[in-house]
């Protein structure tokens, strides 16, 4: 068996010299530090991305993305496809999972500070694709052309709709008309399945490639530390096993969510219907909608909602660009601002997050 | 003679009553004039009801009544009206009969709301020629002549007010302007009736066009508000029908309208407000009413149950319920207080109906497949219950198993067309549909079995996938450890 894969492996390494990059791999480090867990989660959302992407092609076999039979694609997949019901479940709470994952990867890249210099564009490129995972999840919430789903995607484009200027073409673009239609699905399926995907590969693919290319980022604290009190490990075989081994347990709860707790496909989709009672969006959404709903219909001059929209934008916009504002933890120093907006940002988007589940 | 001298002498010869009755006892000079004259108006106006209260003809036509010249009686200046036309006829007769004061110095126990009464009914909102109402006081009382109600003589008493109705409503030309939907057959059909054969023969107690439809609040059938809508009409019938003492002399049941309310048409129709269900005029028929014979009963019904009077009608029971004069669905189901039927009506124990003709020593055949369609009946709700439980525990397992769901519904169909079926009393017709419902049933059973059974598979799989990938992890784990500590 043995000599087997030695065999494999010369026949590979004749052709495209893969001595150089197991040689590469094995030069490479990680440090370990206090912060290390942190780590796993890029793996982590990785790995769950891999799993919507395997998921995703699966339920494609079978999915129709028109008004009329999207639904109906939706239950045959449940009913009566092999395992369609396990799949199209790990489809839903791996998308879950993913978004809570790139969070945690988020704030810990903010508060370790490891947008820093040089990583400035690893960062960038992850806020994108965070963004185009609510886009994914957003769009992908819409396919079943159930009721919740119609009905949230109606308050969800609403709410674009109301920013200046902008926001009645961005509604139109979206809904593919001034409502919620057929020729909505048909856009969020295109989006959702072909354009997403692959904006979000090529991102993927540079995001990847920068921390290969620039390594893991240490903490500010110990970045000084001279090379001999620093504490590393390799990046092959050993980091990349400890991802495995959290790939797995990641595996294990998704297993347990999709069987205990499988997805509910709900009532079809009826436009003349009024619209169900208590109806909130995803739960990563929820703090902004929350927000929404605090806001007065007008302060000073300006539409509630307006301003609830703009401010969202200056602050994630503020958000995305920390790297280029936060000049001093670039420099090495300890920048306590970023810290105390950060914990704010946590704090008012868990609050906010309970109070929209809770009400 | 010359034209103008005749008249002359017609007005001296004329003034000589005038001037005899012109004395202080005797105020009411137009009376005397115009009675003098011998016309009609006055002639009738002798027995008027208001003629004999005192009041003079100024009552309605203005004028001053006490004076001996006819200029000065007749002046416009002092109110004279002359001939009232249109709505004045009803405002004048409303001046007095909508004022309670003025009626109370006559003694009066009528009524004083009948002007607003008629300005809502659908003769005061109709109008002639896009101002006067087509019903004055006087279409349907007269003019002069009125007299009290009671009075044989009045156009409105019970002897007489269909030939008042009908004078309009038995004319098609007229009808036609107003409303050409509305049939003008009612008095043809009335005379026809239990109510218009009484009526014909000087019962002044049946009913007539005004007890059903009253006298001045008549509303169009459709209106919530007529005493003849669908939902009102048990009340009305009941008014004189459940009362034992107005219908003690016709000696006839007066429970009908009790029977009635409870039964599963009443409850419809009455509770659930379900117009479609049948109030007494569609089995009785409404301005014909007559009791439906034995031999046309399953038709009154089938008008309603149309596929159970087929199958009745060409079952062999047919033959038979008409030989022994069996009134036909009345015999199983009865008439005002028929219930809902259920399956303990069909069978051999003591609460089925066919037990009452078939038993055990008599109509032994009939006895047997009564038995045999009512097993068959009870073994498809228990087959049906059965399924609906599987598919219950499936859907709280969470399970997706709408299209068995679904299907369960023919399960359900078919027990209630095997209910209807059961009107052919044909067994092996029976059978087939019974059978068709089975087969669902059995279906439906397997396939929520299935789901039952596929929960556990993926309880299964979940168990063993996860004990798999936490070996994994540990194998892992162990592997990394002895990695690192090499």
């Amino acid at each position: 068996m043995r000599s087997l894969s030695k065999k494999l492996y010369d026949w590979i390494n004749d052709r495209v010299h893969l001595d150089d990059l197991v040689e590469f791999m094995g030069k490479k480090y990680v440090p370990i530090n206090s912060h290390s867990v942190w780590y796993y989660f890029g793996g982590i959302s990785l790995f769950l991305f891999i799993i919507q992407v395997i998921t995703g092609i699966l339920l494609l076999l079978y999915y129709k993305g028109s008004e009329d039979l999207a639904f109906e694609s939706i239950h045959f997949i449940m009913a009566k496809v092999q395992f369609g019901w396990l799949i199209r479940s790990i489809h839903s709470w791996a998308a879950n999972l993913f978004i809570l994952a790139a969070f945690i990867h988020m704030f810990s890249v903010y508060f370790t500070k490891a947008y820093r210099k040089p990583r400035e564009i690893t960062w960038l490129t992850g806020m994108v694709m965070l963004l185009l995972g609510f886009g994914f999840g957003f769009s992908g919430y819409l396919l079943p052309w159930n009721e919740l789903a119609f009905f949230a995607t109606k308050v969800g484009t609403d709410i674009a709709g109301v920013v200046p200027v902008i926001g009645k073409p961005i509604l139109v673009f979206l809904r593919g008309g001034e409502d919620v239609t057929g020729a909505t699905l048909s856009r969020f399926f295109g989006l959702h399945v072909a354009v997403f995907p692959g904006i979000f590969t090529v991102l993927l693919a540079t995001h990847l490639l920068l921390v290969q290319r620039q390594g893991m980022s240490e903490p500010l604290e110990l970045a000084n530390n001279p090379a001999h009190v620093r504490k590393t490990m390799p990046f092959f075989p050993n980091f990349l096993l400890r991802d495995l081994l959290f790939w797995l347990i990641v595996l294990n709860i998704l297993a347990i969510l999709a069987v205990f707790f499988p997805w509910e496909l709900g009532k079809k989709a009826d436009a003349f219907a009024s619209a169900p009672a208590g109806i909130k969006p995803e739960w990563y959404f929820l703090f902004m909608f929350q927000t929404l709903k605090y806001i007065p219909a007008h302060v000073l001059f300006i539409d509630g909602e307006v301003l609830g929209v703009l401010l969202f934008g200056i602050g994630g916009l503020l958000w995305i660009l920390v790297p280029f504002w936060d000049k001093k933890s670039s420099r090495g120093e300890r920048n306590l601002i970023v810290n105390y907006f950060g914990i704010g940002v946590v704090i008012y988007m868990l609050l906010l997050t309970i109070l929209g589940w809770l009400t | 003679m010359k034209y103008g001298t005749k008249i002359l002498t017609a007005f001296f010869f004329l003034s000589i009553p005038c001037a005899i009755a012109a004395s202080p006892k005797n105020p009411d000079q137009c009376f005397v004039c115009h009675e003098g004259m011998g016309d009609k108006p006055s002639s009738l106006y002798k027995s008027d009801v208001h003629k004999l209260n005192g009041i003079s003809c100024s009552g309605c036509h203005g004028g001053d009544a006490s004076k001996e010249d006819q200029d000065d009686a007749m002046k416009k200046s002092i109110g004279f009206i002359g001939v009232p036309h249109g709505d004045e006829i009803s405002t004048l007769c409303g001046s007095c009969h909508a004022d309670s004061v003025k009626m109370r110095q006559y003694n009066s126990k009528l009524p004083t709301h009948q002007m607003n009464l008629l300005a809502a009914s659908v003769h005061g909102k109709n109008a002639i020629k896009g101002g006067q109402h087509i019903v004055q006081c006087t279409t349907c009382h007269n003019s002069h002549g009125i007299v009290s109600v009671k009075n044989p003589k009045s156009p409105v008493h019970p002897l007489r007010v269909t030939q008042t109705c009908t004078q309009c409503h038995a004319n098609a030309a007229y009808m036609r302007l107003y409303n050409p939907s509305l049939p003008v057959d009612q008095l043809d059909k009335y005379r026809t009736s239990v109510h218009g054969l009484r009526n014909a023969q000087g019962d002044a107690k049946a009913a007539v066009c005004s007890s059903c439809h009253s006298g001045h609040d008549i509303q169009p059938a459709g209106s919530a508000k007529s005493h003849v809508n669908a939902a009102n009409i048990p009340e009305t019938c009941a008014k004189c029908h459940a009362s034992a003492d107005y219908m003690k002399e016709y000696k006839i049941p007066t429970d009908q309208y009790e029977k009635f309310t409870k039964s599963v048409h009443g409850v419809a129709l009455l509770q659930k407000h379900d117009l479609s269900a049948p109030a007494c005029n569609d089995c009785h028929g409404n301005h014909g009413a007559v009791p439906p014979g034995v031999e046309s009963i399953s038709k009154v019904c089938g008008s309603c149950h149309a596929l159970n009077a087929d199958l009745f009608s060409a079952s062999p029971h047919k033959k038979a319920f008409d030989e022994n004069k069996f009134p036909e669905c009345e015999t199983c189901h009865g008439n005002h207080g028929i219930m809902t039927a259920t399956v303990t009506m069909l069978g051999v124990d003591s609460t089925a109906v066919c037990s009452k003709c078939h038993t055990e020593q008599k109509s032994v055949k009939g006895y047997r497949v009564a038995q045999e369609m009512r097993l068959l009946i009870d073994s498809l709700t228990n087959d049906q219950k059965r399924a609906l439980g599987i598919v219950e525990e499936a859907e709280q397992k969470g399970m997706e198993i709408g299209e068995a769901k679904f299907k369960l519904r023919d399960a359900h169909q078919a027990r209630l067309e095997s209910r209807t079926m059961v009107h052919s009393f044909n067994k092996e017709k029976f059978d087939e549909v019974i059978a068709k419902g089975l087969n669902v049933t059995s279906f439906v059973a397997l396939e929520a079995q299935r789901a039952v059974e596929e929960y556990f598979f993926r309880r299964w799989g979940l168990g063993i996938a996860t004990l798999i990938i936490t070996i994994l992890a540990v194998s892992l784990y162990a592997y990394i450890r002895r990695l690192e500590n090499k």
